[in-house]
């Protein structure tokens, strides 16, 4: 069992979505205990990934590639453990999106992923998003995150407005609130009165994990 | 002087620029190393395909950016919008909404690259032209970058007709498409350095990502 969930760490850190898609199919075909699959396998495979990404060792495409092929094998694995009726609990839920006036999406959709990858229920709603409809989807889903998104000076204080709106409907305490994007820091997140500010997709994973635990 | 139109003009999108913007880590290449150059080629030849770069430019006294004092005292400085297109950022959309984000990433980049060239390629196309009257330009300088206000954007689009390259600003002062470029350069017989100088000296993140080794 040991060597194969080795292997199933390995297809995430190689970024190879087809190696691990058969062996999340082999886990299901032989009953092998899901959870355990996921967690000491491919899980560790991810984390194993935002390590090295830290340490500079790989390079953006192949972090994107890893969580990629973790996305593939959960694809697999999630709806036979619902299945045999066993209870894969999200690390959290994450409301995700680019603030209003503000089009850039791409390096929110990564932190997304990134996200998605290590467990965490993403509901992610684009660019351009109303600092309301953040609030708003975030009672709906019940939500243990709010992670805004703004590339722009001239945007960014739209992620102010969202702390203010959640003020407003009393639910402050309810939510935490994660900060990114290129003119956002340690300061500005303190400043706004948010829960905490990540520099790219991998800390924005350690820093969602902090909040919510 | 009217705006001039430039356009029908190709750019060069260098491989290694894109894995240089992509932040290419100090390990050996790792096993996703064979699939990701298949990934980049077929990404480079398709942005190849998506992009249109165009680029309107004109030459005014630095008083002629109304409303802004940055270029006070020039007597001529080259303003230019430039663009890639709409093109192929739509299709980095469509990756990424379609669970394809290596390829939106890979592309995107790609683009970041293209639209860096058509600046490059507006810039000498600037320098020429002073060239023929002896004169030099300095670097160039964006709004946003140093402290050049974003919101001098406007001054520039009301300058130049951005419409007519297909660029239009948004409230929030971004360009739209995403992948265009505006900038200034002073031109003279001795231009002097602007502030908002979009150059990796000038800039004071030691150890930003984007700096080439060195």
């Amino acid at each position: 069992m040991d060597e194969f969930l080795k292997s199933c760490a390995q297809s995430i850190i190689d970024g190879d979505g087809d190696v691990a898609e058969t062996l999340a199919k082999q886990a299901v075909d032989d009953g092998a205990p899901l959870i355990d699959v996921i967690e000491k396998g491919f899980a560790a495979g991810i984390r194993e990934v935002g390590r090295l990404w830290g340490e500079g060792e790989m390079f953006l495409p192949e972090l994107v590639m890893g969580a990629e092929a973790m996305k593939r094998a959960m694809a697999i694995l999630e709806p036979s453990i619902a299945g045999s009726g066993g209870l894969k609990e999200a690390a959290g839920r994450v409301v995700i999106g680019t603030i209003e006036g503000d089009i850039h999406d791409i390096g929110k959709t990564l932190v997304a992923t990134m996200l998605s990858a290590n467990g965490f229920e993403i509901t992610d709603l684009g660019a351009d998003v109303p600092a309301g409809r953040f609030v708003d989807e975030a009672e709906e889903k019940r939500a243990d995150c709010i992670a805004i998104s703004a590339l722009l000076t001239t945007t960014m204080n739209g992620q102010k407005k969202v702390i203010e709106e959640l003020e407003n409907r009393s639910i402050r305490g309810q939510v935490k609130v994660m900060v990114g994007g290129a003119p956002c820091n340690d300061e500005w997140a303190k400043e706004i009165g948010a829960d905490g500010y990540a520099g790219d997709a991998v800390a924005a994973v350690a820093l969602a994990r902090s909040l919510v635990d | 002087m009217e705006p001039v139109l430039v356009e029908g003009f190709g750019v060069e999108i260098d491989p290694e620029e894109i894995t240089r913007l992509l932040g290419r880590g100090s390990g050996a290449p790792g096993a996703a190393a064979g699939r990701l150059e298949r990934v980049i080629d077929e990404m480079l030849s398709r942005a190849g395909e998506l992009i249109a770069p165009r680029g309107i430019y004109t030459v005014t006294p630095g008083s002629g950016l109304l409303g802004s004092t940055h270029f006070e005292g020039l007597e001529r400085v080259a303003f230019c919008i430039c663009t890639i297109g709409g093109g192929l950022e739509r299709e980095v959309s469509e990756l990424s909404a379609g669970d394809e984000l290596l390829r939106a990433v890979v592309l995107d980049s790609a683009g970041s690259v293209a639209a860096e060239e058509t600046a490059g390629y507006m810039e000498r196309r600037i320098r020429d032209e002073a060239a023929c009257e002896g004169l030099r330009i300095s670097c160039r300088a964006s709004p946003g970058y140093g402290d050049w206000d974003i919101e001098e954007q406007r001054a520039i689009f009301k300058l130049l007709p951005g419409e007519r390259i297909g660029v239009r600003l948004s409230k929030s002062c971004m360009m739209i498409p995403r992948k265009s470029i505006s900038f200034a350069v002073h031109v003279a017989e001795d231009p002097v350095r602007l502030r908002g100088e979009n150059s990796c000296a000038e800039c004071d993140v030691e150890d930003c990502p984007y700096r080439p080794p060195g």
